[in-house]
């Protein structure tokens, strides 16, 4: 097997970095900040889609590949994963040893699986798996932890969360790619912050998953309620529903209300918008203005990398998650909890 | 690295030191103010080292940070642009539109860079703002209305207290009163979005003798025939500062109010069962637009790029506030020459 360590470090100065699929949309955002950054370098796209992928690499004046191995020979430091979520396994397994670090889209994988020999091999081969939870460099939810560290609130009774979004479509909703619907796309996001703020795991779920609920004739589920205990004694519900129409003015949200003996904290995450109404969209849109917690999540990658250090978020933190996406779909079908 | 040099001990002053302090490849050499236990002041809370004169703090830096009111500007910024020390100058750029001429003359016969730190462009919400206008989503630009009121910016601030400046902004002589000191910011960021400002008509109390309230409702009228109004206030209640832009065009409109629902809430019960309410919009460190108008000045003067907001940029603010004051003395509107 190959060895992470290719590269000399005289060569970190400059972080060389790959884009391995724009499948997820997110990766528009992470090639925007990554291409911002002093000391890095875009060195190519890979993307299974000729057109996509052309059209972006001519964009930011790149070469483009149409084999994920074309771009792996082009001495990366690190490689971004964007692809569908199934397709998540096979590209980590093909960069593991090849790169020093890797940042892969959530969720890890499709199956737990898929998501522990990711692990596994990036271990073996030394290359850093890191998993893209960019809600944990979002301001407002890093606030959120210094309040609940700080303990105002006296004991934590319960967390109210919701990931809400707008039906994504395209591959989101084809189970072989995604894995699920709205359930496995909107539990994992939360599901890491409450594990990172109380550093505690799910250890019992039970979901109500609604199938074309919102969607008539979408062929997955596009509505989820979970319900969950935590090991420390606090218990919780997250909403992980498509259900915001396109008229609706904004995508959705990140919603966290903690309730403790002595108050209350909410956060929206996504609230800091300016109101544009346009006749073009024909609606009142929300244009966020807040701090991107993708340009953290990018930064704190690259820093990964060059300084060699371990990744914040790993391979294991996203599995995690997972997990509890998968015991809320196998909950729905029993209609009963699950222990995890 | 390299080596500030901050020139004034105030409040602004100790807002930028703290974000010079924090800055990778910048180190914050230390301060000069005629009142020099000022400096000594500043130095005790951020580090560096007093400087008993200009040419001694010029002779140990890189870039020069001037921090003194308005109507102390010219000299040392003049004198920094002289020794070729690319310079931040704190807004106003200078009192009168005299001073502004004479630092604008030197910027432009020295060559040297000049950054007027407009810090509301580097709101990150004011900032949005003129990307989304820039973008065509609201069509062509028609009203522009933007508020930046609270109370009188020196009572309640105990570490201002003792020093020079603690008068200055009350003497509405030397300060100009909201109109200069605050409404500039407004007027700035309206030229910014919508061009040239042709005529202004002012409101206010700067001379009702009811120092140090004041309170100013002003209308512009852009070149492009767009309009503009602005309100700037140093007497709405304590704890009620609020900033707000409205920006209206043929094909849509832009809407932001600081008083909108904050990201987070926080409700605590007191021991005495009474309520403890607070409330944050928190971003990212390197976002603060202190933090980002200063970075902007480095990243700048390194790549010898210009900045966002020019030595003329600056005078014509200072020339429009002028006019606004003018406007409340005659009673008339004044057109910006």
């Amino acid at each position: 097997m190959e060895n992470a360590e290719t590269r000399g470090p005289e060569s970190l100065s400059e972080v060389r970095v790959g884009m391995f699929s724009f499948a997820h949309m997110h990766a528009a955002s992470y090639i925007h900040f990554l291409t911002q950054m002093e000391g890095v370098t875009l060195a190519g796209i890979y993307d299974d889609d000729y057109d996509r992928g052309g059209r972006i690499a001519a964009q930011f004046n790149v070469p483009y590949f149409r084999r994920s191995e074309g771009l792996l020979d082009q001495e990366l430091d690190g490689a971004i994963i964007c692809s569908e979520n199934a397709l998540h396994a096979p590209l980590v397994l093909q960069a593991a040893g090849k790169v020093r670090g890797i940042l892969c889209e959530k969720p890890i994988a499709t199956t737990v699986s898929d998501g522990q020999a990711m692990i596994d091999r990036c271990r073996e081969s030394g290359t850093k798996l890191q998993i893209a939870f960019p809600m944990r460099f979002s301001p407002p939810v890093i606030e959120l932890k210094s309040q609940v560290e700080s303990g105002v609130l006296g004991e934590v009774y319960s967390v109210k969360t919701t990931n809400h979004g707008s039906m994504p479509g395209r591959w989101f909703v084809d189970a072989k790619l995604a894995g699920g619907g709205a359930v496995i796309d909107h539990t994992v996001h939360v599901v890491d912050l409450i594990r990172w703020i109380w550093a505690t795991e799910v250890v019992e779920v039970y979901a109500e998953v609604g199938r074309e609920l919102l969607h008539p004739g979408l062929g997955i589920d596009d509505v989820g309620l979970l319900s969950f205990q935590l090991a420390n004694g606090i218990f919780g519900t997250l909403d992980t529903s498509w259900s915001r129409p396109p008229s609706y003015p904004t995508w959705g949200d990140v919603k966290v209300d903690v309730l403790g003996e002595n108050g209350l904290i909410c956060v929206d995450a996504f609230e800091q918008n300016l109101h544009v109404s346009s006749d073009e969209a024909g609606k009142t849109s929300d244009v966020n203005w807040g701090s991107s917690g993708d340009e953290g999540l990018v930064a704190d990658f690259v820093a990964m990398i060059r300084e060699g250090r371990e990744p914040s978020v790993n391979g294991e933190d996203g599995l995690r998650a997972l997990e509890v996406a998968l015991a809320a779909y196998e909950s729905a079908r029993r209609a009963e909890p699950v222990k995890l | 690295m390299k080596r500030v040099g901050i020139v004034g001990a105030g409040g602004i002053s100790r807002t930028h030191a703290d974000r010079w302090s924090r800055m990778p490849g910048i180190e914050l050499a230390g301060f000069h103010d005629i009142v020099e236990d000022a400096a000594r002041g500043a130095v005790q809370r951020s580090g560096g080292k007093v400087f008993s004169s200009l040419n001694e703090l010029f002779d140990a830096v890189d870039y020069v940070d001037v921090c003194t009111p308005g109507t102390a500007h010219v000299g040392p910024v003049v004198a920094a642009l002289e020794a070729g020390l690319p310079t931040v100058c704190e807004k106003p750029l200078a009192n009168s539109v005299a001073d502004c001429e004479q630092i604008v003359d030197a910027a432009e016969r020295t060559g040297t860079p000049l950054f007027v730190a407009m810090v509301v462009r580097f709101f990150p919400q004011f900032a949005k703002a003129k990307q989304v206008l820039d973008s065509g989503a609201i069509g062509a630009p028609g009203v522009i209305r933007t508020v930046r009121s609270g109370s009188y910016p020196d009572a309640g601030s105990s570490w201002r207290k003792g020093l020079a400046i603690t008068s200055y902004y009350a003497d509405f002589a030397q300060s100009g009163g909201v109109l200069l000191d605050l409404c500039i910011h407004d007027i700035d960021y309206q030229r910014w979005c919508f061009g040239e400002i042709e005529r202004v008509f002012a409101r206010g109390m700067m001379f009702a003798g009811k120092e140090p309230k004041d309170h100013a409702l002003l209308t512009v009228r852009f070149a492009s025939g767009a309009v503009g109004h602005i309100e700037g206030s140093w007497s709405y209640p304590r704890g009620r500062f609020s900033t707000r832009i409205e920006i209206a065009g043929t094909r849509g409109i832009i809407e932001w109010d600081s008083r909108a629902r904050q990201p987070v809430e926080v409700a605590i019960a007191r021991e005495d069962g009474s309520l403890a309410s607070s409330s944050s919009s928190p971003t990212a460190p390197q976002h603060d637009p202190y933090y980002a108008e200063l970075a902007h000045f480095v990243s700048c003067a390194e790549a010898e790029e210009p900045f966002l907001v020019t030595p003329y940029d600056g005078l014509m603010a200072v020339k429009i506030s002028r006019a606004a004051i003018e406007s409340l003395e005659t009673g008339k509107a004044v057109t910006i020459s």
